[in-house]
């Protein structure tokens, strides 16, 4: 427990193995929610860009090939 | 509105019916964003025939259409988010959706730009094979119709949903086939108009439209583009509806909420 306040069985929850009250464990929830959101934003958003960029190249390429060949 | 189980035919008779409560006038929202990305395709293509084997010479020429066209398709993404949107509230509640179906969750729209550029990605990229051309409609019709279905932004999530609904490749790709002969029937009814226009005209204004006929033959390589891009354009909304419909009914198969609404429908009956 983070706080290392004595609890009962009841008062407390495990979690990935370790035992959490309840306060403790809505910060850790909370944390890794923001943590975990802003990385899913920043590489869907940066992926995203990437690929429009790749389509635009791929486009080019793709079509200059197609015409090479007629 | 889940009436019948998933079936190729149950899937289009059922986007019919939301199509006929969404059209006026979220049609018209996925046909007006698509105009500006299917023109510059088709402007592209154009350029792409003008300078030949010489392509490779015209780098900068051809960049520079290939970026103005990307950014039109971000543009009609939107539409199509939107429009997918539209036809999912319309087959959820039965009637037509208000002004919220403009509300498109930051979280679905961006994990559609993900998917929705996937998509175009490979189809540019196997733009040679069949096959490839095939898994890009597939997968494109996939992420607009899972796009509402995401709830965390994460590429990972995104690519999962695909992949789950990616099962019913039976259906996707008798879809995919149906919309294919589709796209036939409606570049000949969007060559049709031209000629009615021209022979109305012609009739009852008396114009002269001797240079017009030449503009709007099959000997005109821009008119034919045009047509194409016109084609798809008045395809797409049937496109987007199927495959929300789809989506929609494959995942109600799966978490038998089908069965509650054919149970609810037997007891008021």
């Amino acid at each position: 427990m983070a706080c290392a306040k004595p609890l009962c069985q009841e008062c407390a929850t495990q979690w990935d193995g370790i035992w959490h009250c309840a306060k403790c464990l809505a910060a850790k929830r909370g944390a890794s929610d923001v943590r975990s959101n802003f990385a899913g934003w920043l590489t869907l958003v940066i992926g995203s860009l990437i690929l429009l960029y790749l389509s635009a190249q791929m486009m080019v390429w793709a079509g200059a090939l197609l015409s090479g060949l007629f | 509105m889940i009436h019948a189980p998933l079936t190729t035919t149950s899937v289009l008779d059922e986007s019919t019916d939301v199509i006929s409560m969404v059209a006026a006038p979220w049609a018209a929202v996925v046909i007006a964003t698509s105009i500006p990305y299917r023109f510059l395709q088709a402007l592209f293509v154009d350029r792409l025939i003008e300078v030949g084997g010489e392509a490779s010479h015209y780098g900068r020429l051809l960049g520079t259409t290939a970026n103005f066209a990307i950014a039109a398709f971000v543009l009609s993404l939107w539409g199509r988010a939107v429009f997918a949107r539209a036809c999912r509230l319309a087959a959820a509640r039965g009637s037509a959706p208000g002004r919220e179906a403009w509300r498109v969750p930051a979280v679905a729209f961006t994990s559609y730009l993900f998917t929705g550029t996937l998509a175009e990605l490979i189809f540019y990229a196997t733009i040679f094979t069949g096959v490839g051309t095939l898994v890009a409609a597939i997968v494109g019709g996939l992420a607009i119709g899972t796009m509402e279905l995401n709830e965390r932004a994460s590429i990972s999530a995104t690519i999962r949903l695909i992949a789950r609904y990616g099962r019913e490749l039976r259906v996707l790709s008798a879809l995919t086939i149906v919309f294919a002969c589709a796209m036939f029937i409606s570049l000949i009814n969007v060559a049709a108009t031209f000629g009615l226009g021209m022979w109305l005209s012609d009739v009852f204004l008396g114009a002269d439209l001797s240079r017009w006929k030449i503009l709007f033959s099959g000997n005109n390589r821009r008119f034919v583009l045009a047509t194409i891009a016109g084609a798809w354009i008045a395809l797409e909304p049937f496109w987007i509806a199927a495959n929300v419909m789809l989506v929609r009914k494959a995942g109600a198969a799966e978490t038998g909420e089908d069965l509650k609404v054919w149970f609810e429908e037997l007891r008021q009956s």
